[in-house]
């Protein structure tokens, strides 16, 4: 993810990427040549030697809390990806540190900005089902394969449950508020090699039911989909049907099969306009729309989720 | 019962709206007779037997009465027991409607007036009999998907109205309506029990004093986990009734069964809709032909009263965890 951030950093007329930081230094070297940037291996000499007014963490997600902690003690604004830290009192910790510091805290969860799931809450909120009733959203694709494998260390990562679908508890919350309890079976603990699967029912105070599948275990690739029942009629969206291009290459030399690649291209990366609101708030002083409460509130649904596979009982979040 | 003769077969009611696509069934098989239809309701008995060009008997016993071999009882899920003793009294083999009843007692009593006498009693999941799902089976018995780890369901529909949201006869709404199919799908594909059911109830598509929309998360007793909703979640204006649809995660891969995926896309500016029309095997004919095979060559039924239970358990402690707030185990 910090090449795709860095990607949109350089793109934009208000922000100046100035360094690159990476525990393995080559990494970090590799990426700064390309951006023509200084490259950094410990995030202490980044923070002391450059002078920058953001720092974007995109490192594996149980390290978010100690860099979100260096960070906001040099006074810097702080872009922290999904999810914001591992632990529910590592965000709240978090969120007291950037306060008292004075900083922005922005977690990025970047599904707001994509463009169907910003329609579909736009389509929600305006009342075009009537009032939201019942929710189902999926996330699936293969197991993620991060450097050193670290999803794979699932109490680091927190497994389907925390990183992935933790895309939907927050586009959920964005749509339907606070949620009230959390009930919710995985393969976490199951150890599993290179399978991750879990179902999450969640229920809303305004009593919305969303039911939330979550799976690393699908051979096929990506897709995403969503449904909202609502009393006046149904929303139904899947990304396999939303494929304005399909590109089908016949086989060449050695290779046996053709092959298919579906796109749906769209003129601004979700994730350049994620951080674009970013900077821009940063510039004019506005609050972002995500919120480090917004970011620290879906850790806590991961979390409750996690604590309910475990007991096989519901959680409810005070 | 001699191999190749015709088995002669009446509907018990027709409250419930699949009794039209039975009926149709019964006139299309080959080895049944379609013989007549009795009702609570007379005068419906009267318009069905004209419709399918069969005999109207005045009440039950008259039709109980007469030559037939089996009936179908398709009348109100509260009525089943009631309908089911009367046949069995009368030693008519049975077909009944799912959900077995509306209640553990009542279903543990049609299973027990079964095993006193001398009929064969079967339950209509005709879903078992639809090939895609055959070959779901299949797949996952050959162990291509390696160790099945979870499943996910929908069985979601428009809300049928009439007596299905009268919670008195339909012991309930959505859940009670809906979950069976898929706990039946799901016990013959895991082998499993359910052990383990949470659910999340509510009533805020139509705010009735009936339940429309259901999440429920079930644990097997081989350590599959699975949910099911079974919401009444398709709007009036959606293009079909609802779907059937099960996921399967295993080990080494994944499945997707879409049960009525096979269909037309119709846009009718005569009626200014978009409709689905399903042109895949329609599963009631070898369920009728299932039961009637069973009576005829003297086999045991596919689909038991034992499983009729089971799949009510889930419906009913779905419903008990919407009220406790709390998983509810079955096994204890």
């Amino acid at each position: 993810m910090g090449r795709v951030h860095a990607d949109a950093y350089v793109q934009m007329p208000n922000a100046e990427l100035v360094a690159i930081c990476d525990t393995k230094l080559e990494a970090a070297q590799r990426l700064a040549d390309k951006y023509s940037v200084r490259a950094f291996d410990n995030v202490k000499s980044l923070l002391t030697d450059v002078d920058v007014d953001l720092v974007d963490i995109c490192t594996p997600t149980h390290t978010h809390f100690d860099y979100i902690k260096a960070a906001a003690a040099a006074g810097k604004n702080i872009c922290c990806e999904k999810p914001l830290t591992r632990t529910t009192g590592q965000a709240m910790e978090a969120l007291r540190l950037c306060e008292e510091a004075g900083v922005v805290l922005f977690p990025a969860q970047v599904l707001r900005w994509f463009p169907e799931f910003r329609k579909m809450h736009d389509l929600i909120v305006s009342g075009a089902i009537g009032t939201p009733v019942v929710a189902r959203t999926s996330r699936c694709s293969a197991y993620p394969r991060g450097t050193d494998d670290w999803f794979a260390d699932m109490k680091n990562s927190g497994g389907v449950v925390l990183d992935m679908i933790i895309h939907d508890y927050d586009w959920l919350r964005w749509c339907f508020g606070k949620v009230k309890c959390v009930y919710a079976r995985g393969l976490y603990e199951r150890n599993i090699p290179l399978t991750d699967y879990a179902l999450v029912t969640l229920r809303f105070e305004s009593g919305v039911i969303a039911h939330v599948e979550g799976n690393w275990a699908r051979p096929g690739g990506f897709v995403a989909t969503v449904e909202v029942a609502g009393t006046e009629g149904l929303l139904s969206y899947s990304s396999t049907e939303s494929v304005p291009l399909t590109i089908e290459l016949k086989a060449k030399g050695e290779q046996k099969a053709g092959v298919t690649v579906p796109e749906s291209p769209v003129s601004q990366s979700p994730y350049y306009l994620e951080l674009e609101h970013l900077v821009n708030c940063l510039e004019s002083g506005c609050r972002p729309e995500v919120s480090a409460e917004d970011g620290m509130e879906a850790v806590r649904i991961g979390e409750a989720a996690l604590r309910s596979i475990s007991t096989g009982q519901p959680v409810a979040l005070a | 019962m001699e191999k190749g003769k015709l088995i002669k077969i009446g509907i018990m009611s027709f409250a419930h709206m699949h009794a039209h696509g039975y009926a149709a069934c019964l006139k299309k098989l080959p080895n049944v007779e379609f013989v007549g239809i009795a009702d609570d309701d007379e005068s419906r008995a009267k318009q069905m037997a004209k419709q399918y060009g069969v005999r109207a008997f005045d009440s039950y016993e008259e039709m109980l009465a007469s030559d037939i071999d089996a009936v179908i009882v398709t009348s109100e899920n509260a009525n089943h027991r009631r309908h089911v003793v009367l046949a069995a009294q009368s030693e008519k083999h049975v077909l009944c409607e799912k959900p077995l009843a509306t209640t553990k007692q009542d279903a543990e009593a049609i299973v027990e007036v079964v095993r006193r006498s001398k009929i064969k009693f079967m339950m209509a999941f005709p879903c078992r009999f639809h090939p895609a799902f055959k070959r779901l089976c299949e797949t996952v018995e050959s162990g291509a998907l390696g160790k099945l780890l979870a499943m996910k369901g929908t069985n979601q529909g428009q809300c049928p109205g009439g007596w299905f949201t009268d919670t008195k006869l339909a012991g309930g709404g959505a859940v009670i309506d809906h979950t069976v199919h898929l706990v039946d799908l799901m016990r013959v594909l895991t082998k499993a029990e359910p052990a383990r059911v949470y659910a999340e109830v509510d009533n805020r598509l139509f705010g009735g004093d009936f339940d429309d929309t259901g999440v429920i998360t079930i644990d097997f007793t081989n350590n599959v986990f699975a949910s099911i909703d079974s919401s009444w979640s398709r709007p009036k204006s959606y293009p079909f009734w609802g779907n059937v649809n099960l996921e399967v995660i295993g080990t080494d891969g994944v499945a997707k069964m879409e049960m009525f995926a096979q269909k037309i896309d119709i846009y009718s500016d005569k009626t200014g809709r978009h409709t689905y029309e399903y042109w895949g095997d329609d599963v009631n004919l070898a369920l009728i032909d299932s039961f009637a095979r069973s009576i005829a060559e003297g086999k045991p039924v596919e689909i038991t009263g034992e499983d009729g239970i089971k799949a009510l358990e889930v419906a009913l402690a779905a419903y008990e965890s919407a009220k406790s707030r709390e998983a509810v185990d079955l096994l204890a």
